[in-house]
């Protein structure tokens, strides 16, 4: 082993959750929003939040949420096994496709980017256990801030033309998208997901850039899957193999992980949890607000305006709504361009602070369909930790 | 003048793409520990297939929750951990970053 000496340094990491709570058990609550990007870069990003280094688990910081396209640098990580490739050639990359198909394809990137179509998608990506530290008591899992998400524009080619061409045999029902990523030990389950082929549409591609270029090394470089609308568990990274098959075959990370009570609430106790789960699969509505920042001080009088986005799962935001006097009244906020129904929608309140003293500052996006954000103590618990999208709090001192 | 602007566009397309055609580095990063009873065997069973980070990012919890922790670990991700060495984990991790409940 390799890493001898990490007990002999006393440097803080940045990301260590802090055992205090006052909180009556089982209310939901802001997320925690106040840890640091660490002082350590990893390959081609900035210093971010910094959960692990094996494997890389890195969280962008809420500031960066006032445009609608996150930076490739500031782009957050997220890997489930140990050993992740650290050397790929582009020249010689093949995706497989294999299983209930007419033809087995071995495409190259080069192929991929000539023989067909190229289209693009705006869209956000993010970890259904986004905001997770809102929660209590603390489930079990990385205690993400709200900065387990991004938005893109992902370049590509459609997984319709792709499969079009390998030619679907009659009865083909799932498909397997395993990716390069591999465990410490042979036994470990694979990282692969399945998808049913009726919740394929068109937005969904097989993605080799990332707002005009090559994926960063960390969000899957070369290829990695993009299903816009879904929690980010299913956009496989590394994108290996998709194998079609008749049959669901029964994998770890569908039938244990990413999953949330089979209710209308979605919600469970400790206690009492549900017996019934489904997978976490399409984002709700959720807005964040990147400016002010918790703990800011604002001016008396002077011109402040809030920036966020807001986005779900691809029905399309309507409003954004700003309170400033908990909740009381909520005035619109002024939506900017429309990047299309998966994509972030950035927008803005411009507002003069005329009370001196502490100032609650809450966003709530509502989408087309008439849902909203509820309020943080509105949402119940469940036991992974998923699915969060609470109004956001910041709190900032009026001087 | 045209001829050399887009000569430097592609020299540093290639270098800022090098480092993927290349192999990649993920640093090191030394999270903070507690020292404690059991410590050598976490170190030994636990770092094979992750940080520890991995394992201070889970937040303070109960006995039972680490206690299912280590069981997925052996279970569900195979790991080769033995059952003495798995209570051994289990009590460090519950006296070190338990939150005191033992449900």
């Amino acid at each position: 082993m390799k890493r001898r000496d990490f007990f002999k340094t006393s440097i803080a990491a940045s990301a260590a959750v802090l055992s205090s709570t006052s909180l009556a058990a089982g209310e939901t609550h802001q997320p925690n929003e106040t840890r640091k990007v660490s002082k350590y870069a990893f390959p081609e990003k900035r210093p971010l939040i910094t959960y692990s280094d094996r494997p890389p688990l890195l969280e962008t910081p809420l500031s960066v949420f006032t445009e609608e396209f996150t930076p490739n640098d500031q782009f957050f990580v997220r890997w489930h096994l140990p050993d992740i490739p650290t050397h790929i050639d582009p020249d010689t990359y093949t995706i497989h496709i294999n299983g209930m198909v007419q033809r087995e394809l071995k495409i190259s990137l080069k192929d991929l980017k000539n023989d067909f179509e190229q289209v693009e998608v705006n869209a956000v990506v993010q970890c259904g256990g986004n905001s997770r530290s809102a929660f209590t008591p603390i489930p079990g899992g990385i205690q993400w801030g709200s900065g387990a998400m991004g938005c893109a524009r992902w370049k590509g080619v459609r997984l319709k033309d792709i499969l079009d061409k390998a030619g679907l045999i009659e009865g083909a029902k799932w498909i397997g998208f395993n990716g390069r990523e591999k465990a410490a030990y042979y036994k470990t389950p694979n990282f692969v997901r399945e998808l049913e082929l009726d919740e394929l549409d068109d937005h969904v591609i097989v993605a080799y850039e990332m707002n005009g270029e090559d994926l960063p090394y960390l969000n899957g470089y070369p290829l990695r899957l993009v299903l816009p609308g879904y929690y980010s568990d299913s956009w496989v990274k590394m994108l290996s193999n998709i194998t079609v098959t008749d049959k669901y075959k029964s994998l770890f990370f569908m039938d244990k992980a990413y999953r949330v009570p089979d209710n209308e609430c979605e919600c469970e106790t400790p206690e009492k949890l549900a017996k019934k789960t489904k997978p976490i699969t399409i984002m709700n509505v959720k807005s964040v607000i990147g400016y002010p920042e918790n703990g800011a001080k604002i001016y008396h009088n002077s011109e402040v305006v809030v920036r966020g986005v807001a986005w779900d799962g691809g029905y399309g935001i309507h409003k954004v709504m700003i309170s400033l006097d908990d909740g009381k009244t909520w005035d619109e906020a002024q939506l900017k361009e429309d990047l299309g129904r998966y994509a972030y929608r950035s927008f803005r309140f411009g507002f003069k602070p005329k009370k001196y003293g502490k100032l609650h500052i809450m966003a709530k996006a509502v989408n087309s369909l008439g849902e909203e954000q509820p309020f943080s103590k509105d949402i119940g618990w469940n036991r992974g930790g998923y699915k969060y999208n609470g109004i956001q709090v910041v709190n900032v001192e009026v001087v | 003048m045209m001829k050399k602007i887009i000569l430097l566009t592609a020299l540093s397309i290639s270098a800022l793409f090098a480092q993927v055609k290349s192999s990649v580095e993920v640093p090191y990063i030394p999270f903070e520990i507690k020292m404690g009873k059991g410590f050598s065997t976490v170190q030994a069973d636990c770092l094979m297939c992750h940080s520890f980070g991995y394992i201070i990012n889970q937040g303070p919890q109960s006995r039972k929750f680490w206690r299912g922790k280590v069981d997925k670990m052996i279970e569900e991700f195979k790991a080769p951990i033995d059952k003495k060495d798995a209570k051994i984990i289990e009590n460090y991790l519950f006296e070190n970053y338990g939150n005191g409940k033992e449900q």
